[in-house]
């Protein structure tokens, strides 16, 4: 029981890291249609300014100000290249993101080095807890860490947020109808530029939340990005692009297998290529995309 | 001026055959040495194959690095385990490779845009992390493939040096003259009439499927020369050439060069290896930056690549030249 409960509550942090990420990224290509492998990158940018501002300030300023900057960040991104590249290949999208990628992934080596630089957590944030006290159905003393807690509380928060964003506020209605057919919404008098550009922004203020919750865990430095984005990718292709309960769906399936396969290494090191290769190979478009998108 | 042009459209492969014969002569007058050259020559030649799938099909794949790096695998455990002469080894190599791209190509081509990208590049990653780990009591794990004191031989003639890199130019230009000839035959048109529209392409009663597949093994059999080759150059096999990265290099050295000219990703690779590791120097540690901006920049304002640019340049040259005349 207690091991189950364990391996259960492993795989949602590792859910919780992933979806944060792989939900940005959905966001952005539902709403915007653009591939943007260049997400990863701001994650990581999201998690050294994040090491950064708290260093300076504290960590308390760091979860208001890192997401105000990358949203500026991704305003600036959206408006000075994506929007470019909206009437462009898929093709084209991804490899001008891919290079934006490098590009940043290169400033920061250049300002920080190759090596991980540390990120402490806030004080409030360290230690165990011992979940027993709080879990009747557990017996014996069961401890988990405080900042993996934090990270699955924040992240599926965040997912909670985007949720009633989108389905109970105006710009969620007029968002939604874009992603429909945008050129529609232009006639009938709407400014759904504008309204593209914000969602990349918040596109880049979740990828600061997972910077900031994401980056004591992860490690960080200057190949992070890529090495989170692949995961991700995955989860967004799996759940459907363009589908955010998709991405949530298929982020708590990668967490789950990579947590209860722990035991077995040389599946789990592979586990969630197996289960990208074999879903999308039964089910073309993944577990929740809609017909057309990206084919 | 015009006259160089009609030469080169003359005799493209005469002229390709003596620049790349020729490389080693003067290539140390800018910087460059043999070594340096035959891996240049190596990834051309891997290049050369993706722009047969890339370039005519549009599929892009971000997992070749699967077939480059499986048959340098193979090279290396032939020479550890059987001899050090070369022909046997390459040959399992690229039959190794060519198998191997028969069944991921199967699956993957059957997907098209990005989840074909996604699923090569998870294939890739699975084989990579498999390598490491599960396979790593034979493949060396992390350490990578490690050969010391062997020395490949081509019927026991020692494979360093200008030997080496002829052997290599070799297969580029036998490579190329391949692939020039595919472009011109009605295979490379039904492959450049999948990239401009398949579903109609189908329509005329073409299994479309068979072609695709067809590119795909077509683009693993020239990335498994090019691995095999990369062991006989360097008897070492490094993780990273199953490694996504290198898929990403080469993706990134195709584009720069100019898809679908078949000469534009040779070009690609050999300045990318040439700004790697001679204009890297006097850049120092942002050599990989400025190589970012200039893929950045040449996918933004230059979709065709350097072969694009160098076009449009002449035409305008040419252009301006004849307006002068006719006043």
């Amino acid at each position: 029981m207690n091991n189950f409960f364990l391996q259960t509550l492993t795989g949602l942090q590792i859910s919780a890291l992933y979806m944060l990420i792989a939900l940005g990224l959905t966001l952005v290509f539902g709403t915007l249609g653009v591939v943007n492998f260049a997400h990863g990158a701001l994650f990581m940018l999201g998690a050294y300014f994040a090491v950064e501002i708290a260093s300076q300030f504290g960590f308390e300023v760091a979860i208001v100000a890192v997401p105000i900057l990358l949203f500026i960040v991704g305003v600036a991104l959206e408006r000075g290249l994506i929007r470019h590249f909206y009437e462009r290949s898929h093709t084209d999208q991804i490899l001008v993101t891919f290079g934006l990628a490098i590009v940043i992934g290169e400033v920061l080596k250049t300002i920080y080095g190759a090596n991980n630089i540390p990120f402490a957590k806030p004080t409030w944030g360290t230690g165990i807890l011992r979940l027993d006290e709080y879990l009747p159905f557990l017996d014996g003393a069961v401890y988990y860490p405080k900042w993996r807690l934090i990270l699955v509380v924040v992240s599926f928060s965040t997912v909670a947020a985007l949720f009633i964003l989108l389905q109970f506020t105006k710009f969620g209605l007029i968002v939604r109808a874009g992603m429909r057919d945008s050129q529609m919404i232009a006639f009938l008098g709407v400014n759904i530029t504008r309204r593209f550009t914000i969602v990349f922004g918040i596109g880049s203020i979740i990828a600061a939340i997972a910077g900031i919750f994401g980056g004591p865990i992860t490690q960080v430095e200057p190949e992070l990005g890529m090495k989170l984005l692949i995961p991700s990718f995955l989860v967004v292709v799996v759940g459907g692009m363009g589908s955010l309960p998709g991405a949530v769906l298929a982020s708590l399936i990668f967490g789950m297998a990579i947590s209860f396969t722990a035991e077995y290494a040389p599946i789990q090191q592979i586990i969630i290529y197996l289960i990208a290769v074999v879903i999308l190979l039964v089910r073309p478009r993944g577990l929740m995309g809609k017909k057309g998108l990206m084919e | 001026m015009i006259s160089l042009v009609s030469i080169l459209k003359r005799f493209p492969l005469t002229i390709f055959a003596l620049v790349v014969l020729s490389l080693p002569f003067w290539f140390p007058y800018i910087g460059g040495y043999v070594g340096l050259a035959t891996k240049m020559t190596i990834w051309a030649l891997f290049a050369l194959g993706f722009d047969l799938l890339l370039g005519f099909t549009g599929y892009l794949s971000f997992g070749h690095a699967i077939f480059f790096g499986m048959s340098a695998y193979t090279t290396g455990l032939m020479f550890k385990h059987f001899s050090a002469e070369i022909i046997p080894a390459m040959i399992i190599a690229v039959i190794v490779g060519t198998l191997a791209s028969v069944a991921v190509g199967y699956l993957t081509m059957k997907r098209s845009g990005i989840y074909f990208s996604i699923l090569t590049l998870a294939f890739g990653e699975m084989l990579h992390s498999s390598a490491l780990s599960t396979f790593g009591w034979f493949t060396g794990g992390e350490n990578g493939l490690t050969l010391p004191d062997l020395r490949p031989v081509l019927f026991g003639i020692r494979m360093d040096g200008l030997t080496m890199y002829f052997v290599t130019a070799f297969f580029l230009i036998v490579g190329y003259y391949i692939a020039m000839r595919i472009s011109k035959s009605p295979f490379g048109l039904i492959l450049r009439a999948i990239k401009s529209n398949s579903q109609r392409l189908e329509y005329t009663g073409i299994d479309v499927q068979k072609y695709k597949l067809g590119a795909f093994v077509l683009s693993a059999v020239y990335a498994s020369v090019a691995g095999s080759l990369m062991v006989v150059y360097e008897p070492y096999v490094g993780t990273e050439y199953l490694h996504w990265s290198t898929s990403g290099e080469l993706v990134i050295m195709s584009v720069m060069g100019g898809l679908g000219t078949l000469i534009g990703p040779i070009i690609g690779a050999w300045f990318m290896l040439y700004f790697e590791n001679v204009l890297s120097v006097p850049l120092g540690e942002e050599w990989l930056l400025v190589l970012g901006l200039i893929f950045m920049a040449v996918v933004i304002f230059l979709p065709g690549g350097f072969v694009d640019g160098v076009k449009k340049l002449y035409n305008k040259l040419t252009k301006n030249s004849a307006d002068v005349e006719g006043k």
